[in-house]
């Protein structure tokens, strides 16, 4: 599948919503732990070998869902293959708690259910569609009706 | 550079709604004729297929940091581009089949981001706090047992209280515990507004009303069996605002049970 390779390369170089050095271990059998600047920047989080400019990947952070493993590491799985697992290495139990919690807002899904919920919460208590004075409250992607079907129940 | 392929072309045919559909004509990249092309734009990720039933996309563009403009074509009617801001960064010339259409995609395209997602959201939030402080200022004015369901109810009903798990409904507490579906909870992305933290929404309600009346208990946390994300207590995830209209009466209810044994 093509992307735009150059345009998420500049994507990775700006500022991040967060970033550290971890331990990573890819998805494959043996696969090991390296050490890898991950960056968060919007719905992506990138990869880096410490000290290079380009990043070797990105995951783009939609249907994914995200675990602690123990004390100080945490996963992401993606719902299409959740057998296959990116494990993240941290340095203390607060800097894994911390990721976590960011890398599940970080989703444009997340973002999206937030919003549905501030728009009906405020037209409920105002009677008002805070999205009109806008002039977007037509938007297919701020509808609050859009009748998502459940998720699949996680693979156990 | 490498990329979650499987996983993002999983994105655009998986069961979430996309944002926008249709055929779009695109310029080809070596080939430089336009080619009809099916569009499935979601989020921040404009997908592309080689025909509406094909199942894997042929690409996608990522819509970040880009702007979208009308542009002149000799060949083509309705045609506009998608340009990136970096250096040396290529233009994805597309057009339309009539001018609605056209004006449509632009619309939909210059919004895409998730950047315009993130603003959105945040002035909302903005708004509804301060919906909620002048709901609670004008409640601290009446007499403190006085029931006014509709304000209060509202007022207080903060969802961090209720971040939906997969297999079980916990409170913020148990955060070695719990995995979270991104696509499933949503506690509140950023502090909640009068500096409390996530558990305490009910101390948080009364500290700004500034008055001696003891705040109502948390509502109960309800486990849920494994696995499954249909509980058996709340309906169906599959509409989230029925949902959200269902856990905020049952907020709803339990303050006035909570008022009346006062």
């Amino acid at each position: 599948m093509r992307f735009n390779e150059k345009e998420l390369v500049f994507l990775s170089r700006q500022p991040s919503e967060r970033a550290a050095e971890l331990g990573m271990r890819g998805p494959k059998k043996g696969d090991v732990v390296k050490r890898r600047v991950v960056k968060l920047i919007v719905n992506f989080l990138f990869y880096f070998r410490t000290d290079e400019d380009e990043p070797i990947g990105a995951l783009l952070l939609e249907q994914c869902r995200v675990e602690r493993e123990d004390q100080h590491a945490f996963s992401i799985v993606f719902l299409d293959e959740a057998e296959r697992k990116y494990l993240f290495e941290c340095d203390s139990q607060e800097q894994c708690v911390e990721w976590i919690d960011a890398i599940v807002k970080a989703s444009y899904e997340f973002m999206r259910k937030n919003l549905v919920y501030y728009r009906t919460e405020i037209h409920r208590l105002t009677g008002k569609d805070p999205l009109e004075q806008y002039g977007i409250s037509d938007e297919t992607r701020f509808q609050v009706n859009s009748g998502l079907p459940p998720l699949p129940p996680p693979p156990t | 550079m490498k990329l979650n392929e499987r996983s993002v072309a999983h994105y655009a045919t998986c069961n979430s709604p996309p944002d926008k559909t249709g055929f779009l004509f695109k310029k080809g990249e070596r080939n430089t004729a336009y080619h009809r092309r099916w569009f499935i734009l979601k989020g921040n990720m404009l997908f592309y297929f080689e025909e509406r039933e094909s199942r894997e996309p042929i690409g996608v563009i990522v819509l970040e940091g880009c702007t979208v403009e009308l542009c002149e074509s000799e060949s083509e009617e309705f045609a506009f581009a998608i340009k990136f801001d970096c250096v040396k960064a290529k233009a994805y010339k597309m057009a339309a089949e009539n001018q609605a259409a056209m004006e449509s995609w632009v619309k939909a395209l210059s919004r895409a981001s998730f950047d315009y997602m993130r603003l959105v959201v945040k002035e909302l939030e903005r708004q509804l706090e301060e919906v909620q402080e002048e709901a609670r200022s004008s409640q601290a004015k009446s007499k403190p047992k006085k029931h006014q369901p509709q304000v209060q109810g509202a007022a207080s009903f903060q969802p961090a209280t209720f971040s939906l798990q997969n297999a079980a409904i916990t409170g913020p507490s148990q955060e070695g515990v719990s995995s979270r579906e991104n696509g499933v909870s949503w506690s509140k992305p950023t502090s909640v507004p009068n500096g409390v933290s996530e558990g305490c929404v009910w101390e948080g309600d009364c500290s700004g009303r500034g008055d001696v009346v003891k705040p109502p208990p948390v509502p109960p946390r309800r486990k849920t069996n494994g696995g499954s994300l249909d509980s058996p207590v709340s309906p169906g995830t599959g509409c989230f605002s029925k949902l959200h209209n269902w856990y905020g009466k049952e907020v709803a209810e339990l303050r006035i049970e909570w008022l009346q044994s006062q």
